[in-house]
This record gives structure tokens, sequence and C-alpha cells, in this order.
């Protein structure tokens, strides 16, 4: 099973899996799958953090530098599925106001179709 | 209580998920919940980072030896390296919490400073000493939960 995998969505859409620990064994795997997205000009992303265990610092910047990216072509980083340990290092920071988060893929493929139609 | 356990690795970042299991597993020891372990961890890591990024300024380029023991009901981490001074005053905290987005700044979100932000946050004690010709000793310190032995 791969750590980091990579799947598209309807409405260009990029659904992105990380699994396991968010650290600096695969941080550097998933800035280069982020990275390879946003150089093939795709600009909307939803990161499925449901089976990250852990995260630290070099994990959230990984994902604020891709989230900022992004909104610079005009797209996001959604994510969704944060476990709460998880989630409390992004309060800590104040990044769970930085990204929009959402309980769910569904909820948060739903905020892009929205934005689609 | 009071014995210390130490392991020593090189300077790699694929060696700081050992250094961290092994704090770990002395917090888990100690009676610390499953929260506070996955804390305990993320300071220790974060600590380690440093000293390989700034310290040391890159990999393999000298050894970090963690050690823990149990003092007074407090669980005591000291991380060892033999790099150039670390000056935790000069790196600036994030701001907190970051700047909402707004028009003009909505990208400028600040990422430096978390690792020492998150250790200090995360444990009830940090302090970092140097000695010239040795290195840097960061010491952390968490209060055993109540129930600990």
């Amino acid at each position: 099973m791969m750590d980091i995998w990579h799947e598209e969505l309807p409405g260009d859409v990029q659904l992105v899996g990380v699994r396991g620990r968010l650290d600096q064994n695969l941080t550097p795997e998933l800035d280069a799958e982020l990275d390879a997205l946003l150089e093939e000009g795709y600009q909307r992303f939803i990161v499925d953090m449901s089976e990250v265990s852990y995260i630290n610092s070099g994990g959230l910047r990984c994902l604020v530098t891709a989230w900022r990216k992004a909104k610079k072509e005009g797209g996001n980083v959604y994510l969704f599925g944060l476990q709460p340990r998880v989630h409390q290092v992004f309060s800590m920071v104040g990044f769970d106001k930085v990204f929009e988060l959402y309980p769910t893929q569904q909820a948060a493929q739903a905020e892009w179709q929205q934005g689609v139609s | 209580m009071g014995r210390e356990n130490s392991l020593t690795v090189p300077g790699r970042y694929s060696e700081i998920q050992r250094l961290c299991a092994f704090v770990s597993k002395g917090a888990r020891q100690a009676g610390f919940s499953e929260d506070s372990i996955f804390q305990i961890e993320l300071a220790c890591d974060e600590a380690c980072t440093n000293i390989i990024e700034h310290t040391y300024g890159g990999e393999a380029k000298g050894e970090i030896t963690v050690r823990w023991q149990v003092k007074k009901r407090v669980f005591v981490i000291s991380i060892e390296d033999n790099g150039k001074r670390f000056d935790a005053g000069q790196i600036p905290p994030p701001p907190m919490p970051p700047e909402p987005p707004t028009p003009g700044n909505e990208f400028e979100i600040q990422v430096g400073g978390l690792g020492v932000f998150f250790m200090r946050e995360l444990m009830d004690e940090v302090h970092f000493s140097y000695q010239a010709g040795k290195g840097n000793v960061l010491t952390m310190e968490k209060q055993l939960p109540e129930k600990a032995q």
C-alpha cells in the first residue's frame, strides 16, 4: 500500500491521500506529489487526512506551502478527516483557521461542487 | 525511578522517529496518557529536527543523544548535540494566531519558528544551554500526571 496516493475527482479536483505519520520520512513524498500536481496546473485539492496519525511542523509547512500556491492560482486545498490529536496540532498554531477543514470527503467534495456551479 | 536512559544516533532525519519512540516508551512507562505521549513525541521531534537543521546545518554532521529520567515526579528529557550554538531567542515566535487571510496578506502565513513554539507549548519547562567545545544541551520537563506512580 502506498503511503501517498492520488485520485482525480470530477471537476478537476485532485484527491490526495496520506497514510501514516506526516513526519520527515513521509512529508517529502507528499511535497513531491502536491508539487507535481501544481506544476501540471491543477489548483483544486482535497487532502484525505483521516489516516494521518501524527504531524509535525514540517508536515504543516508542506500543506501550507501547497495551500499558498493553490490559492495564488485561484484554487484551494481542503482537508478532511483530521484525527483529534492532529487537529489539536492545527489548532495550537491557528491553522484550523487557515485551512478549510471538513469531516468527510463528501463534505469537502460538495464544497468544490458548489464552487463550480 | 531516577534511573537515566539514553540513546545516541547519527543526526539524520530518518533516525528521529527512533529517538521519539525511545522517549515515548519512557513516557508510557512513567504513566502519561496517550495524548501527553503524542505531545512529548512532537516536542522531541521538533527539537531533533532543529538540531539537524540549525546546529548541524544538515544531515550526518554529528550525533544526537537523548536521555530521559523521572525526577521528583517530573519527566525530564535532555537532548545533546555537538553542533554550533543554538540560540532559541533568535527564532521569532510565529504570529499567534496567524492573521486570518485578508486581501493583501492572505498568502503570507508565517511557518518559521513553529518547532520551538511547539516545544515551549507542549512541555512545562524548556531550557537551552551551550558549552563551548561540547555543544548544546536542551532540557525539557513535563510534570507526571496525578495518578502515575
